[in-house]
């Protein structure tokens, strides 16, 4: 096991690196470096300014010693410093991961807590009314933009809501966006205050993975009850209820784990469009924001942490996997 | 009484079986046409390919035409019945020709996708060695990527026009493709039919586009349905950040892209557009379900 899980790193670095050529090589090719946007801006730089800003960014050496330096940078753990944030890239990063956080872990919990119990009742009951809801809902998930989901959410929250005059419903009044009020004192009322911002920005983030979730758990449960250990479980006259939770649930639960480890990363990757939704602080919000406003030291910070983090859960993914199933064999 | 109910069961099943002189196309389209969701979502997707063609004639309006004494009228209201936007565009005029700069973006990004996973996975499936190698490392590096953060810094630059949001959609778009058809590719290239061809003396090319190809079809199509409702969702976003198709071509996700901030006072400008993407994208997923189940139930996409 430990062998498979330190060869498994290894092969990653090599991937690792590819991307960080790719990624690099992108924004460093992107017309309008730094300097370029300075001129553009202010009409007395003059060219020999020009050039000594050039050299003191290091923009003028040639782009295989630049990928070098701020390889060498970033394995030091220096991300380099955000022109538009007026901040090191380290410390923005920091604070966007930690916001992050909490609408990736409620969104995935929300996604899970619904995802499987509905997709085993759906394939324990195939062609049940329930379960025909359950596939239409999974359709639904998968095909709506999530900013137009988003921004119907927002409506009917947050803009148009004569419903939430019903008795019992006039908490469901919730904040267009942002992430808490200003001015709300710590403790729990910081929490309650942060409770009501992240409703909305992690139903419509967990939307998708939820879809996702129980169309997967449906057909790896409807694969697994068909199994002759199944058959042969109730053949040995064990209870429904024993049958399903210890013979064919465990099994079926296997190949699911690997897909939500998988999907954590995309969580996070795919939060960009949610944050920006819901001007909610993240690291997506952070990535949209440095790509369109041309800050590439932090674009590329971003960028490259979130494929390491795909990277990352995709070995969780595997070894999640070779642990749990017996019959896998790591050589 | 039970009688009946046994011999109802062969019966349906000699109906589902392949009729003499029947070809597996055939065979298809009989399993395809018998699926609701999937016909239901043909339908309205041919509804919506008919509204983009003719555009120009339905519409009530040119679709650049300002009316700034008539800006934010709502919906079934005077002259515009799906209201008008910020400027006075009608919103019904923009959403027809929108249809067709986000369909044809769909289609041919979906088609480029496609057609380049397909060639990566014929090269590494039928070739393999070094070249497989490299070819596969180059998949695990672009499905690594933040391919939504890369598309919008190459929409920042490449952006504005349909041909480059097409290209960029469709360069990082090929790799599930890739992966499938080099799985169907390692597995036929060894079955005896592909055996025979290269005894008698076929050329490479001829194994690869007459024996491979065609049986490889079924996960190609499949893919390329699912890949246009993603190509389109994809397209929306990009146009929602500013950097997809530029105003004043409509897209259904540039017309969304400042429907956020009148959310308070025009909110029918956010409904429409979320609205037939929603639609349009639905339709697409139906159909490529019942088109895989159609073709070929046991293939996982």
């Amino acid at each position: 096991m430990q062998r498979y899980v330190l060869r498994r790193i290894l092969q990653m670095i090599p991937i690792a690196l590819g991307i960080s050529v790719l990624l690099f090589t992108l924004l460093t090719l992107a017309p309008g470096d730094p300097v370029d946007l300075l001129i553009a801006s202010d009409p007395r730089v003059k060219p020999e300014d020009v050039a000594r800003l050039k050299r003191l960014y290091g923009l003028d050496q040639p782009i295989h010693v630049r990928y070098l330096k701020w390889l060498g940078r970033t394995l030091q753990g220096d991300l380099g410093f955000s022109r538009t944030y007026k901040e090191p890239v380290t410390n923005l990063l920091r604070d966007r991961i930690a916001n992050s956080l909490w609408l990736t872990v409620t969104a995935f919990v929300l996604a899970v807590v619904v995802a499987v119990p509905v997709g085993i009742y759906s394939a324990l009951h195939q062609y049940s009314v329930l379960d025909y809801l359950a596939t239409t809902f999974t359709f639904f998930g998968v095909s709506i933009p999530v900013f137009w989901f988003g921004i119907m959410a927002i409506y009917l929250f947050a803009v148009w809501h004569p419903w939430t005059a019903l008795p019992g419903l006039g908490w469901l009044v919730l904040p267009p966006g942002g992430i808490s009020t200003p001015g709300v004192p710590p403790g729990l009322p910081f929490v309650l205050d942060r409770l009501r911002y992240m409703i909305l920005p992690s139903v419509v983030l967990a939307l998708l993975s939820m879809a996702t979730y129980t169309r997967y758990t449906r057909s790896s449960m409807l694969e697994v009850i068909r199994q002759d250990y199944v058959r042969t479980a109730r053949a040995k006259g064990l209870a429904e209820r024993v049958v399903i939770n210890r013979h064919a649930l465990r099994n079926a639960l296997i190949p699911l784990v690997t897909i939500m480890a998988l999907s954590i990363a995309n969580l996070f990757a795919g939060a960009p469009i949610t944050e920006t939704v819901f001007a909610w602080p993240g690291v997506g919000r952070l990535l949209v924001e440095s790509v369109l406003n041309g800050d590439y030291v932090a674009a590329q910070a971003v960028l490259m942490f979130l494929a390491v983090l795909v990277l990352v859960f995709n070995l969780l993914a595997d070894v999640a996997y070779a642990a749990l199933d017996p019959r896998i064999r790591y050589d | 009484m039970a009688r009946p109910a046994v011999t109802l069961a062969p019966a349906a099943a000699a109906a589902e079986a392949a009729r003499p002189g029947e070809g597996y196309w055939q065979i298809a389209w009989r399993r395809l046409r018998r699926h609701r969701l999937a016909m239901g979502g043909l339908a309205v997707i041919a509804l919506l390919v008919l509204a983009a063609v003719f555009a120009p004639w339905i519409a009530p309006y040119r679709f650049e035409q300002i009316d700034l004494t008539n800006r934010f009228a709502p919906p079934f209201s005077g002259r515009h019945w799906l209201g008008t936007d910020d400027l006075g565009h009608d919103v019904f005029t923009r959403l027809l020709y929108a249809g067709r700069v986000s369909l044809v973006v769909g289609f041919a990004a979906a088609l480029s996708a496609v057609a380049l996973g397909t060639l990566v996975g014929v090269v590494a499936g039928y070739y393999g060695g070094l070249l497989d190698n490299v070819l596969m490392r180059l998949t695990d590096i672009v499905l690594t990527l933040p391919v939504f953060g890369v598309l919008l810094l190459l929409g920042r630059y490449f952006g504005g026009g349909i041909l480059p949001i097409v290209a960029i959609i469709g360069l990082f778009g090929w790799t599930v493709a890739a992966r499938l058809v080099r799985g169907e590719i390692l597995r036929l290239k060894t079955q005896d039919f592909a055996e025979a061809a290269r005894a008698l003396g076929a050329s490479e090319t001829r194994i690869i586009f007459r024996h491979l190809l065609p049986n490889a079809l079924a996960p190609i199509i499949v893919a390329a349905t699912l890949d246009v409702g993603g190509a389109i969702l994809t397209e929306a976003a990009l146009s929602y950040f500013g950097v997809g198709i530029q105003p004043p071509i409509p897209s259904w996700g540039n017309m969304l892209q400042n429907a956020q901030s009148y959310l308070w006072t025009a909110p029918w400008l956010a409904f429409w557009p979320g609205m037939m993407i929603f639609l349009t994208v639905l339709c697409f997923n139906f159909f490529g379900d019942g088109l895989r189940d159609a073709l070929d139930p046991r293939l996982k996409i």
